[in-house]
């Protein structure tokens, strides 16, 4: 199975020719990655550097200084709620409480949750506080009641498309 | 006290709007609206077929005295004026790495009026002799990458950025840069490093970016606000500029408001503005009737003022510079009575130590002990030494790094352990 698919193969390409240099082209080529697997492993570099021509090095460089880039498989939900100064004032502390609460009692229960909580830093939406992510998805104003609720939607939907690549992918090796 | 000047005095916040005069139109983002209800590009069309030179572009800027809206308020049309004339490669960057906690004004030009940014970048970059330029934006701004993608998208297709645009044979490209979370991708060089596809980590100046920047090609680093403005000041003149604000800092600013106020939010505002009078009458004041404990006014790298040190303030450079803090990037993050600022103090150096890029020692170090020594306190395990030590750490981060972030830690550390001693009592062993 071809490490990536025909439509990222096309992306990174793009992004190879897209902006001056070629190292330019690491951060999107990374971002294009992780949308379409959920992380970026050992074997991705290796592929970026074998048929794209990029540095490992390079890659590897820029995938640890930046704290988007995933370097282990997530959760299918990241629910990022940011915790900085203004989100604090507003109960920033409670909503990231309240979530691991009911996160770990229902792993608890034996019905475990697709999510991972995160606090994280500014998000940029301070008058709107606390405000959260969840994967791309922009939640303002996220009290624990609304957390809570957020839980509920996003657990009955359909998984995404990169958690379930990233599920398939993680079978195969196990099975290797 | 100082007063507002001339005729805005005692006038709302809605009635300053340059920037924000699209707030409000449902389809404020699409290029239609941009051009039908806020003279969209007829900037644009006044630089190229109204035969401005670059020069003259600078000159009006200059003349308006805008200054960067980033933080640091360096002048915008002399920052344009520092890059080498002549041919040759030439880059504009927007900083739009809003990262500085208690900042959103920038996410919300994009959200109410992207194409003011993009037909400002057009313009400064027609002004240093940039062919092509870039949005650097924060990676985890997945709505506004998207707004300011479909922004550029609309402009190339009305034909406002690409090949001879209006037939002047001036040639521009844009593009959006993803960042990936980073903060320190909002100092210039850092911002820079970035987008040549390394670690987002600061240099040396000089060289300045103006000289050798993006690629070692000369480069101005501008943030959004300062760029989204330009095509009103190229529309309506310096001196219509000039009336706004003070003397010293001209024109109107946007100001967010963050923490436990009735209406927080992006205002537009003329600079010098009374601060308590904003606070108080139009943002309604504390949620519940707390009394006010201070005010952080610039974004979290300003040092907090307390309520009495607010009163009589303006919202300018110069009085907030007097009153020892800084206007920053206009973000004003309210703080009430019942917040204690040890914890206020713990929660900003959590945040400078998990951004601190590591490059300088002082920096690095001293950023990581001050939010484990305040978090030792905060724990009730600190003493008076701890108090000494957080001040004289402080003192020897500042002004002996790459970049400022190691004082954007250390001055409201200093501020809030001189200002808030009393606070830090209870939580002391001895």
């Amino acid at each position: 199975m071809p490490i990536f698919s025909p439509e990222l193969t096309k992306t990174i390409e793009g992004f190879l020719t897209r902006y001056e240099t070629k190292r330019s082209s690491i951060l999107p080529i990374l971002h294009a990655i992780q949308d379409e697997k959920d992380w970026i492993s050992d074997e991705d570099i290796d592929a970026l550097e074998k048929n794209f021509g990029l540095s490992a090095v390079d890659v590897r460089e820029v995938l640890t200084f930046y704290t988007m880039y995933r370097q282990t498989p997530p959760k299918p939900y990241r629910f990022e709620v940011c915790k900085s100064i203004s989100c604090w004032l507003m109960g920033a502390n409670d909503t990231i409480k309240t979530l691991r609460h009911e996160i770990e009692k229902a792993e608890k229960e034996g019905r475990p949750l697709p999510f991972e909580i995160h606090g994280v830093e500014c998000l940029g939406q301070c008058g709107y506080a606390p405000s959260t992510l969840i994967n791309k998805d922009r939640h303002n104003n996220v009290t624990p009641e609304k957390a809570l609720q957020l839980l509920k939607e996003y657990s009955a939907k359909e998984l995404p498309k990169a958690a379930v690549l990233c599920a398939t992918n993680l079978a195969a090796k196990a099975q290797k | 006290m100082p007063v507002i000047k001339n005729e805005y005095q005692g006038r709302k916040p809605d009635e300053f709007r340059i920037l924000l005069g699209l707030e409000g139109y449902p389809d404020s983002r699409n290029i239609k609206t941009y051009i039908e209800k806020s003279n969209g590009y007829k900037a644009l069309e006044k630089v190229l077929k109204g035969g401005m030179s670059s020069e003259d572009v600078i000159n009006t800027v200059k003349a308006s005295g805008l200054r960067g809206r980033g933080g640091a308020g360096f002048p915008t049309g002399l920052k344009w004026s520092f890059v080498p004339k002549g041919p040759g490669e030439k880059y504009l960057i927007t900083n739009f790495d809003e990262g500085e906690p208690g900042t959103y004004k920038d996410c919300y030009i994009s959200e109410v009026t992207p194409h003011s940014l993009v037909e400002g970048k057009i313009i400064a970059s027609y002004a240093i002799g940039a062919k092509k330029s870039y949005i650097y934006i924060r990676g985890e701004f997945h709505n506004e990458i998207r707004w300011c993608q479909e922004a550029i998208k609309e402009a190339y297709a009305a034909g406002y950025l690409g090949e001879n645009i209006m037939g002047s044979g001036f040639t521009h490209h844009m593009d959006v840069y993803s960042g990936a979370g980073a903060y320190i991708c909002g100092e210039e060089t850092g911002l820079i490093s970035s987008l040549e596809g390394k670690k987002g980590q600061p240099k040396l100046k000089p060289p300045f970016p103006a000289i050798k920047g993006y690629l070692g090609k000369p480069t101005v680093v501008n943030n959004v606000e300062s760029l989204a403005v330009v095509p009103w000041i190229i529309n309506n003149g310096p001196e219509a500029y000039k009336k706004f604000g003070t003397e010293k800092s001209p024109g109107t600013k946007l100001f967010n408001v963050s923490g436990p106020i009735a209406k927080p939010g992006c205002y537009e505002l003329p600079l010098g503005y009374p601060l308590m009078r904003f606070i108080n009458e139009d943002c309604g004041g504390l949620i519940g009737g707390k009394k006010l404990k201070a005010i952080i006014p610039g974004g979290s790298s300003a040092p907090a003022l307390t309520a009495k040190e607010c009163e009589n303030l303006t919202l300018d450079y110069e009085a907030i510079a007097g009153a020892g803090s800084m206007l920053g990037s206009g973000a004003i993050i309210v703080i009430p009575e019942d917040v204690s600022m040890v914890s206020v103090l713990e929660n900003l150096m959590d945040f400078y130590a998990h951004e601190s890029c590591g490059q300088c020692t002082p920096c690095r170090e001293g950023t990581g002990w001050l939010y484990k020594i305040s978090k030792h306190i905060l724990k009730g395990k600190g003493t008076k030494t701890d108090m000494d030590r957080m001040y004289s750490i402080a003192n020897n981060m500042r002004g002996k790094t790459i970049c400022v972030l190691s004082d954007a830690a250390a001055d409201p550390a200093r501020a809030i352990v001189t200002k808030f001693a009393h606070e830090f009592e209870p939580y002391l062993k001895g």
